[in-house]
């Protein structure tokens, strides 16, 4: 299977959030000595390279369906990642010191798309609840606001994702009056709501986005921009449970992980990082 | 480059909400349309030749926008210099634009940036930051600084 490598290399060099780098050793396929590489994380991909400076990548795991571990290993500080399908393989790697163990064990344990994807529906359940709260009283303004769709990824002019916001990308969309986002005429396709440099200064449209609760899952999607809050809106009845229990494994995992090398160590150093979760 | 492909394999067997037959073209100069089956899977999009098992091609969907053509075609642009195109031909303009809203929302930076958002409107409804109960309100990536300059606005719309 073919991959688009310049595809991962601009995404790698580009100026996107690193959610962890620094060296870890990595033990090779064939030849079982460890090596020191540079690891990049974003998201669910680890790039690593030779050294920082580095211009070219040696390559990249997609961190998808694998769990992490901690190794029997002569090597201090080892985990693994482990993908447990037969024929699928373990990568092991080793880590300077122990805050750098339990730094990286951490987040690779979070670094799976699955992970934000449910985080995100709770956040979205969250904040619509808070805006029921606060638009009790419908006399006074409650603006709706979509949510922010980056010119980078936003759609162009005719039918999909098209709130463009204004270039400096630093901006929300401009509110949107009426009585809240669960009820109000539907946003058509051709009403686009403004791109505005500031929320106060444009003219308001008088309807509001109309969510639709989600669908089967082939449904038909007409007006995405609008739909963002339906697609999640079908998750948002399991998901806080979905999200609190997938979360406190976590903790429970990374919690095991640390005690169980603690047990190894003779001379029970403390843990530098307070796991407090 | 090297990769974990035969993860990345098993990881275009997963289950889909999004898998159709379309016609797609490559980026490289003089490559034609062919129909293949495209599957969206996490972040990833997969194409297959319609009867194998296997995938031609992964393509990774992050730092990229999705422009439609017309009614039946997307393309999905990356932003690199060169600005590499894949295009798509959908059979219905429905279909067409399930695939162009699934693809935006599939990116991983996209939903970050959206997290983000929630976090700051929560905050600025209820005073409470949400990440708080799950003990990640310091984790960087969820930072609200973090490529969003966020102006200093009134806040007395809310």
């Amino acid at each position: 299977m073919k991959i688009d490598e310049k595809v991962l290399c601009f995404f790698e060099s580009s100026n996107t959030h690193v959610d962890k780098e620094g060296y870890l050793y990595k033990k090779g396929e064939i030849k079982t000595s460890y090596q020191k590489r540079w690891f990049i994380l974003k998201g669910n991909l680890l790039f690593y390279k030779e050294k920082p400076s580095d211009r070219d990548l040696l390559g990249v795991i997609v961190l998808e369906g694998c769990t992490v571990q901690l190794c029997e290993s002569d090597e201090h500080f080892a985990f693994s990642l482990v993908w447990s399908e037969p024929g699928l393989r373990t990568y092991k790697f080793a880590a300077e010191d122990q805050e750098s163990l339990e730094s990286w064990i951490k987040i690779l344990l979070s670094a799976n798309h699955q992970y934000l994807a449910l985080l995100l529906t709770d956040m979205e359940r969250e904040y619509r609840e808070a805006l029921g709260g606060a638009t009790s009283d419908t006399t006074k303004t409650n603006p709706f606001i979509m949510p922010y769709f980056p010119i980078s990824e936003a759609g162009n002019a005719s039918n999909t994702s098209n709130l463009h916001p204004s270039s400096s990308q630093t901006n929300f969309l401009p509110s949107v009056q009426g009585a809240g986002p669960l009820s109000g005429p539907g946003l058509s396709a051709g009403q686009m709501l403004q791109p505005s440099a500031a929320i106060s200064t444009k003219p308001i449209p008088k309807k509001s986005p109309k969510i639709r609760p989600k669908k089967a899952t082939n449904a038909v999607i007409t007006q995405p921009s609008a739909m963002f809050f339906g697609d999640w809106a079908g998750m948002a009845a399991d998901s806080q449970d979905d999200f609190k229990k997938m979360h406190e494994e976590f903790g429970k995992e990374v919690k095991k992980l640390i005690s169980r090398w603690a047990k190894r160590r003779p001379d029970g150093q403390q843990d530098l990082i307070d796991f407090d979760c | 480059m090297r990769f974990n492909e035969k993860e990345l394999i098993s990881l275009s067997r997963q289950p889909s909400e999004m898998a159709s037959e379309l016609t797609m073209r490559g980026p490289k100069k003089g490559d034609v349309f062919k129909k293949r089956l495209v599957k969206l899977v996490v972040n990833f999009l997969f194409y297959f030749r319609t009867d194998e098992e296997e995938p031609i091609g992964a393509l990774l969907l992050e730092q990229c926008r999705v422009e439609r053509e017309d009614s039946l075609t997307f393309t999905i642009i990356f932003l690199d210099e060169a600005e590499r195109k894949y295009q798509f031909e959908c059979d219905t303009e429905e279909q067409c634009g399930e695939w162009t809203d699934s693809i935006i929302k599939a990116s991983y930076e996209f939903m970050r940036k959206n997290l983000i958002f929630y976090r700051t409107e929560i905050h600025k409804l209820t005073g409470k930051d949400p990440l708080e109960q799950y003990g990640i309100s310091d984790e960087t990536r969820f930072q609200v600084s973090n490529g969003l300059q966020l102006k200093a606005r009134e806040t007395s719309s809310l």
